[in-house]
């Protein structure tokens, strides 16, 4: 047929959904069980189609078990390569915002292309999944994977944090975010962030969005990933560059090719630092790479521990199974939380007393000592009330 | 009329009237049991028969009669198949067939069922035959659903008398005694029809390796034997793995069969001594690997573990972490080697362990069981026989017996199965009722039965995700919902028993669609 447009896949979880412009619009589905599902399917396409506006098709529907959210996502996507003019849909979306403090001790990363590998993925406990749309999503695959990331988004209730990295704005990320802006992320990653200029860019992107799409502007915070040597020698102004800019992340993988290093403890030892110290200096946080090795939970420990050492607050995870390990790196140990209520109940006598110093036990507590504490309490507080869910 | 769970049952079921469900243990029988005629032996008779056609007709098979299996070879049997083609060359009408559980090698039977060489099936109708019944293939009368000590019950009862019960073994002398775990092609425990041996008018033992006397262990015995019959082919072990017992590596399932875990840890059972069911099924096998994980790490040391013998149980065998395994079937060939080499690894039949009219069953005295699920909803009933377009898909297996006689039983299923949702408003078929279910566990979190706070304060006090159960499906209902739902005509085409051979729901005939 001349002019059809098609969107998803026959992959499992998902759905291929075909447009032929016509005089009138149709629907015709096929699924397994057409008893049980055709319905609901019906009623998701229909619906999907009603919010797009008038779209003259003949759309078919050949379901492999995709949930609603990837329906609606495979024929906004289909029906608006077909009718180029129609506008992006809105879904409804309820986020609770977080702080730019938020506990990230893991990041998951998830395949912005994948029906299959995202079903469930806010369900792992991780602190922040990452839906991505820029190295696991091939070019042809990125304009439906950003549709499908929106829809997902708007869908899916996390119980910690939700960002999406966007590809480089050059590359791609300029057309990423109006569409996934829409399903109010509580954050964008920035790949390959090399300069002050890519962050204001990008905030500047950020602020025109959130004010056409009525979100308070500046909420949507900000993570340049610095994986260049660039990227690493102009952390400083990277890390000032916006106040939205709430954590610094690592990629080791594209450092260690840009300045032909090998991947070891050591060789890394320099960027990991630099971005740590940057990072704190400008009262943000720091994340460390992604460890690729799924099987060696020892490996991941083992570098997990080396980057809190360092001062790094989280870690990157490629896998639900990585998620308990860098949890268990990163979170304040019971014994620290123990010296850290001490610290704290001595500083809040020592302001009842009207006393400068803080001491504990004739000891004296330094103010970064203190904030430190606080820190891990303020963790450990937010932790227990996100695990009780 | 209406059984306990409001259920409506009619009050015959074909040419049987029913006994409604009134309650996981409120049936209470005094009567006697059933028993096979009685028959004298001359020394040293000989037993051997040349054929399965010699063997129809020496025991007298006739058209309308009832003949048994066991599916101890499950995917892999060839047994019933070579049976059920002789009866037909025999010119055998009208036959009840009463296997322990059918497989998808058995869809040949469909034909047999339509020429009307067989045209009643007791017991589980799943695969291809289930698939044929439930879309309008015709029986002469609805069949019954029973767990493995259900139907155990049902033959001592006399509720179903045995005609010629057909033995596979892979193993057996020409006295008649057999095995399963011996001979050239082993499946492992073949326990389930010890019961149809001592009850068939007849018993038929039907082996590819025939051995000098005496063939042991005494599986089955001589004294229950009345012919033997050598044959080329009784099954293929490597098929005994096929289907459910595959470990799974997808990440949600994952999570579920570790948080079904944890919640066994976090419960008052988790100390030395502690006994599990670890069944078949990806989860079920993923969750008794993380317990097996737990108890090394507590260094505790289990009494038993029992179900279906994986390689997992017996690798927390030789770790020490149980000092034994009860198996009833084995899943694998590590299993079945096992039994062979190490006394510690105990065949059992269902008359041990699941059995309702019995002095004591092995489920009874579990600490944690681990089961599946179709279907559950929100007062905790279970469905694992048909599917929710109405459609019979499985046997009940031991489902019944281990969640009845489990302290805690859990179960584990995904929230939904591609557009299909797992938690309804009320299940398509009750198989277990909701009193016996104490904890179900999805990718979602843990639901726990309201009637068990104090288990609930555990897993409260360890931090595990416990939700509400109706939070749970609104939750998965978004990401499908709305679903179409099947109207069902008064026609039964099946019978769910209860344990103790009430009647807790049945299968309809699906008339349209709403």
């Amino acid at each position: 047929m001349q002019n059809e447009t098609m969107a998803g896949s026959d992959a499992k979880g998902d759905c291929r959904v075909a447009v032929a412009p016509t005089r009138a619009l149709s629907v015709e589905v096929k699924t397994e069980d057409p008893e049980l599902f055709e319905r609901g399917i019906r009623e998701v396409v229909e619906e999907a189609l009603s919010q797009l506006g008038k779209v003259k098709g003949a759309v078919s529907v050949v379901d492999q078990g995709a949930l609603n959210y990837v329906l609606a996502a495979r024929v906004e996507t289909a029906v608006r390569a077909a009718f180029p003019d129609l506008s992006p849909l809105s879904p409804r979306v309820k986020r609770q915002q977080t702080g730019r403090d938020a506990p990230r001790r893991s990041r998951l990363y998830a395949p912005g292309n994948s029906p299959r590998l995202l079903v469930g993925i806010e369900l792992h406990g991780a602190d922040c999944v990452l839906l991505d749309l820029e190295d696991s999503v091939p070019p042809a695959e990125k304009a439906a994977a950003r549709v499908l990331v929106k829809h997902l988004l708007a869908a899916i209730d996390f119980p910690g944090e939700v960002w999406v990295r966007i590809n480089p704005l050059d590359l791609g990320g300029r057309d990423d975010l109006p569409e996934v802006l829409r399903g109010r992320p509580h954050g964008v990653a920035l790949p390959k962030a090399e300069s002050e200029g890519d962050v204001a860019a990008l905030s500047r992107e950020l602020a025109s969005l959130e004010k056409s799409l009525d979100v308070p502007v500046g909420t949507t915070l900000v993570m340049p990933i610095l994986e260049t040597a660039q990227g690493i020698l102009h952390a400083e102004e990277i890390a000032a560059a916006d106040p939205r800019v709430a954590v610094l992340a690592f990629g080791a993988e594209d450092f260690t090719r840009d300045v032909g290093a090998r991947r070891t403890p050591e060789s890394l030892l320099f960027a990991r630092s630099m971005l740590v110290a940057t990072a704190k200096a400008a009262g943000i946080q720091a994340s460390d790479t992604v460890y690729a090795d799924v099987e060696n939970e020892k490996g991941l420990l083992a570098e997990a521990t080396l980057a809190r050492d360092l001062g790094f607050d989280g870690k990157g995870a490629i896998h639900p199974a990585q998620i308990g390990p860098l949890h268990a790196v990163f979170s304040p140990s019971e014994k620290e939380l123990e010296e850290a209520r001490k610290v704290v109940a001595a500083a809040e006598d020592a302001q009842r007393r009207g006393i400068g110093a803080i001491a504990i036990g004739g000891k004296m507590i330094d103010r970064p000592v203190l904030e430190r504490a606080r820190r891990a309490l303020y963790l450990a507080d937010h932790l227990a009330r996100r695990d009780s869910r | 009329m209406k059984n306990a769970l409001g259920r409506e049952i009619p009050e015959r079921i074909g040419n049987r009237s029913v006994e409604p469900f009134a309650g996981a243990f409120v049936t209470k029988r005094t009567g006697r049991k059933a028993a096979r005629p009685q028959k004298w032996s001359a020394p040293r008779e000989n037993k051997v028969l040349p054929s399965l056609e010699a063997a129809i007709e020496a025991t007298g098979l006739k058209d309308g009669m009832t003949i048994s299996f066991h599916h101890s070879f499950r995917e892999g049997d060839r047994v019933i198949n070579q049976v059920v083609d002789a009866c037909a060359r025999a010119g055998l009408k009208n036959l009840r067939l009463f296997p322990t559980a059918l497989f998808p090698t058995h869809a040949k039977l469909v034909d047999h069922i339509q020429a009307g060489v067989v045209n009643r099936i007791e017991g589980s109708m799943n695969g291809p035959v289930g698939a044929f019944i439930s879309q309008g293939g015709k029986l002469a009368e609805p069949g019954t659903l029973r767990s493995h000590g259900g139907r155990w019950r049902a033959i001592e009862a006399g509720d179903v008398a045995i005609d010629v019960a057909f033995v596979a073994a892979s193993q057996a002398d020409p006295y008649g005694n057999a095995n399963g775990i011996n001979g050239r092609t082993p499946c492992g425990p073949i326990g389930f029809c010890r019961v149809d041996a001592q009850y068939a008018r007849k018993t038929v033992v039907v082996t590819n390796d025939l051995v000098p006397y005496p063939a042991y262990p005494f599986e089955i015995e001589q004294g229950w034997t009345d012919y033997v019959v050598e044959v080329d082919e009784v099954g293929d072990p490597a098929q005994i793995a096929s289907g459910t017992l595959e470990m799974t590596r997808s990440p949600a399932r994952l999570r579920i069969a570790r948080l079904a875990a944890e919640a066994v840890r976090a419960s008052p059972y988790f100390k030395e001594g502690l006994s599990f069911q670890g069944g078949a099924g990806g989860i079920s096998l993923a969750a008794t690997m993380y317990l097996a994980l737990e108890m090394e790490k507590a260094k505790i040391v289990g009494s038993f573990v029992m179900g279906g013998g994986t390689k997992i149980m017996v690798d927390m065998l030789h770790k020490g972490l149980v000092r034994a395994i009860l198996d009833g079937q084995a899943f694998d060939p590590t299993a079945v080697a096992s039994i062979r080499e190490d006394p510690a690894h105990v065949m059992m039949d269902p008359g041990l362990y699941a059995n309702y009219d019995s002095r004591g069953c092995s489920t009874y005295l579990l600490d944690a069981a681990f089961l599946g699920a179709t279907e559950v909803d929100l007062d905790f009933n279970v469905n694992v026989n048909t599917h929710s377009d109405g459609r019979l898909l499985h046997g009940i297996g031991g489902h019944q017996d281990v969640a009845a006689g489990a302290k805690m039983t859990l179960i584990t299923a995904p929230s939904i199965r591609g557009r299909l949702p797992v938690i309804l408003d009320r299940v398509t078929t009750v198989t277990t009722p909701g009193e016996v279910i104490d904890v179900i566990v999805t990718e979602r979190g843990l639901a726990v039965n309201p009637k068990r706070q104090d288990l609930k304060d555990s897993l409260l006090s360890a931090g595990l995700p416990v939700r509400d159960l109706a939070e749970m499906k609104e939750e998965a209902d978004r990401l499908v919902r709305p679903l179409g739902r099947p109207v069902f005509a008064d026609e039964v085409i099946a019978a769910i028993e209860w344990r103790d051979g009430t009647v807790i729901d049945v299968v309809r005939k699906v008339e349209g669609w709403e």
